[in-house]
């Protein structure tokens, strides 16, 4: 089942005629996958926790052109004046404000899915995959050459505006060729009131290749936000995640990294903090299918007032997959008794020769280390802020960017307060 | 400075201390001496302000004003401090923020600006080097990983940086060897002065050869049993604390 806009919405979108003909039967496929799955019920172990009733008895419009800006967006109030940046507003590319750093190339989804003859591989984990291939706009694809470093980071910033209820499903690929490497900064802001915001990207890593990828999520706190990312490494290359997030009503990143060649490296980190009733939602998945893989993933969740959040993680070890080296860590600090944590972390090891561990905790602030810092002449909402920073701060440093962790640390100041 | 009178202290129903008095004047060191379960640690908490206890009876006043009701921070502005027997571990929490954030809490509360960077860093290097401590010290989170005697010299260090005027030394010889020892007792001889005031908490004599007492009191079970010299605590080393007890 299906809630009945999304039919409507979709007759709509395929006979939009700025989309290209060929995408369409991929998008029926998708659909029709979609109406026979449904949007994921709460008996599936995945989603036990998180209430999807917003979208099911929502309504949401595809984007149209009324929802394009109505005037120059003034980038700099975004930051991060000196990164290159693809400026993506309720789903429209903005061309003329977005920039490119030199060494990535651009092309549109519709251009490269024909360069691979219309054979890329639709994601499929989830409803929401499906969702997003069935309505798929602001399709881009990046692709890194061989070799090729690009010294200046990347951002894709999505900014979400109006009152329209619009639902926009990006869909970005990026190619890391073999040994190349890229930073990138995925920022999601605006002002909006109620909003779907489902995405994904699909992500391929070659040989010796490095993503260093960071995601600020900090829109309005009336959107959804279902995030799906797909990730596929081969030998000896390297990706790091961190995600920060603040924003959305409800939040959820959907993080699918496949290791697929020996010697791969994979880092998963997030820090979410939430306020309010907002509920986040982090649900991760790392299959080692090769051997000498390393993963890790350490997720904190940093939870005020009734809000709820949620760790799923799994870490799966092939029967090939030897001398895996794998960790998972989830710890949560509930900054108020009305706050609800749900933590699952699973193991899932088909061979013996490996190395991996798990753990999760979750409570409040340490008593005694609030009056070890009161003992010492400090105000006891000082100390209460310390105690809480020093939980992050772990979360922040791991991001390897100082214009990065000025903004977070300023916007997890203003949270605190 | 000190003056503790008829103080009936405990959590929940457990009454602990049982009739404390004690009078500490500037300038004097005074040994509470006892043994495990005596109430040592629940005089130390009551007098920094700890949450938890309850104070049934009697009164804790410091420079001649009641503080019972006052908070752990406002007592420790007004010049209280204690060295804690079991320090806590802050990971994420840097030292050197911690202490700078200490400093100029007790700055801004007696009208002074806050001290920059480099001011703070002087000052702190003078006493990192008299209590052999590494300036990789400051680098670290609040006690992550240090040994006992680390933890124990970063006590001191605090002591030194705040300068307070009442100091209560809780067990401050738990877990050393002898030389860390010789270091505190240095450290905290070093801050002894006309105007300061220590309370040492401490179940054996030995800290005591170092930190030399004008007073010594024997507490058992809530109780102040006797109390005398520092001739007292040599008594009870040779004798134990059986011929005290009723």
């Amino acid at each position: 089942m299906i809630p009945n806009y999304l039919q409507t919405e979709f007759e709509k979108i395929i006979s939009r005629s700025y989309f290209s003909k060929k995408i369409r039967p991929i998008r029926e496929k998708a659909f029709n996958s979609l109406m026979i799955d449904g949007l994921p019920q709460k008996k599936s172990e995945s989603w036990r926790f998180t209430d999807l009733s917003s979208i099911k008895n929502g309504h949401f419009s595809i984007s149209d052109k009324n929802d394009a800006p109505k005037k120059f967006i003034k980038l700099p109030k975004y930051g991060f004046e000196s990164f290159k940046t693809i400026v993506i507003y309720n789903g429209h590319y903005q061309e003329d404000i977005s920039s490119l750093p030199d060494g990535i190339e651009l092309l549109s989804n519709i251009d490269y899915m024909e360069k691979h003859s219309l054979y890329v591989k639709q994601p499929y984990m989830s409803s929401f995959d499906l969702l997003n291939t069935a309505f798929m706009d602001s399709g881009m694809s990046f692709v890194i050459r061989k070799k090729e470093k690009v010294s200046t980071p990347l951002r894709l910033l999505f900014i979400y505006s109006g009152s329209n209820n619009i639902m926009v499903s990006p869909r970005i690929h990026l190619d890391l060729e073999h040994s190349s490497s890229l930073f990138l900064l995925e920022q999601h802001v605006g002002n909006c009131d109620e909003y779907l915001y489902n995405g994904s990207m699909i992500v391929n890593i070659e040989e010796g290749a490095k993503l260093e990828h960071v995601r600020i999520q900090n829109n309005s706190k009336k959107t959804i936000n279902i995030s799906n990312h797909h990730i596929q490494q081969k030998q000896q290359s390297i990706y790091r995640f961190n995600q920060i997030a603040f924003g959305s009503s409800l939040g959820r990143v959907n993080l699918h990294a496949n290791l697929i060649g020996q010697g791969a490296d994979c880092s998963l980190n997030g820090l979410s903090l939430s306020s309010g009733k907002q509920h986040l939602d982090s649900n991760i998945t790392i299959n080692h299918q090769a051997s000498y893989c390393k993963s890790s993933q350490d997720f904190r969740f940093i939870l005020k007032d009734r809000s709820s959040g949620v760790f799923n993680g799994r870490a799966i070890v092939q029967e090939g997959a030897e001398k895996t080296d794998s960790n998972q860590s989830n710890k949560n600090l509930l900054l108020s008794e009305h706050a609800l944590m749900n933590s699952n972390p699973q193991l899932e090891i088909h061979n013996d020769d490996v190395k991996c561990s798990h753990g999760s905790t979750t409570g409040s602030l340490d008593n005694d280390a609030l009056f070890y810092l009161r003992s010492r002449g400090i105000k006891k909402d000082d100390a209460i802020g310390i105690l809480v920073r020093g939980f992050a701060s772990k979360k922040v440093d791991s991001i390897k960017n100082d214009e990065i962790q000025t903004y977070v640390n300023e916007h997890f100041d203003k949270w605190l307060n | 400075m000190l003056a503790i009178k008829d103080l009936h202290a405990g959590v929940e129903d457990k009454k602990i201390l049982k009739g404390i008095d004690l009078i500490i004047n500037p300038g004097e060191v005074h040994a509470v001496m006892g043994k495990n379960g005596s109430g040592k640690s629940t005089l130390s908490n009551v007098i920094t302000g700890k949450d938890g206890y309850d104070i049934y009876d009697g009164q804790i006043l410091y420079k001649n004003e009641p503080i019972i009701d006052w908070t752990p921070e406002k007592r420790a502005l007004a010049g209280i401090f204690m060295s804690f027997q079991y320090p806590v571990a802050m990971p994420g929490v840097n030292n050197t923020y911690f202490l700078k954030a200490a400093l100029n809490a007790k700055r801004k509360n007696a009208g002074k600006k806050d001290l920059d960077a480099a001011g703070f860093l002087k000052l702190v290097k003078e006493k990192l080097d008299d209590l052999d401590m590494d300036a990789s010290y400051l680098k670290r989170s609040v006690n992550e990983g240090f040994s006992g005697g680390e933890k124990k010299r970063n006590e001191i260090l605090q002591m030194l940086t705040l300068e307070p005027e009442l100091s209560i030394m809780d067990e401050t010889d738990s877990g050393l060897d002898i030389d860390a020892l010789k270091i505190i007792a240095n450290g905290v001889n070093s801050h002894r002065s006309s105007k300061r005031a220590f309370l040492v908490i401490t179940h054996y004599q030995r800290l005591l050869k170092y930190i030399e007492p004008d007073f010594v009191h024997v507490l058992i079970d809530g109780k102040f049993v006797k109390s005398g010299g520092k001739e007292l605590a040599l008594e009870l080393e040779k004798k134990g604390y059986h011929w005290l007890e009723s």
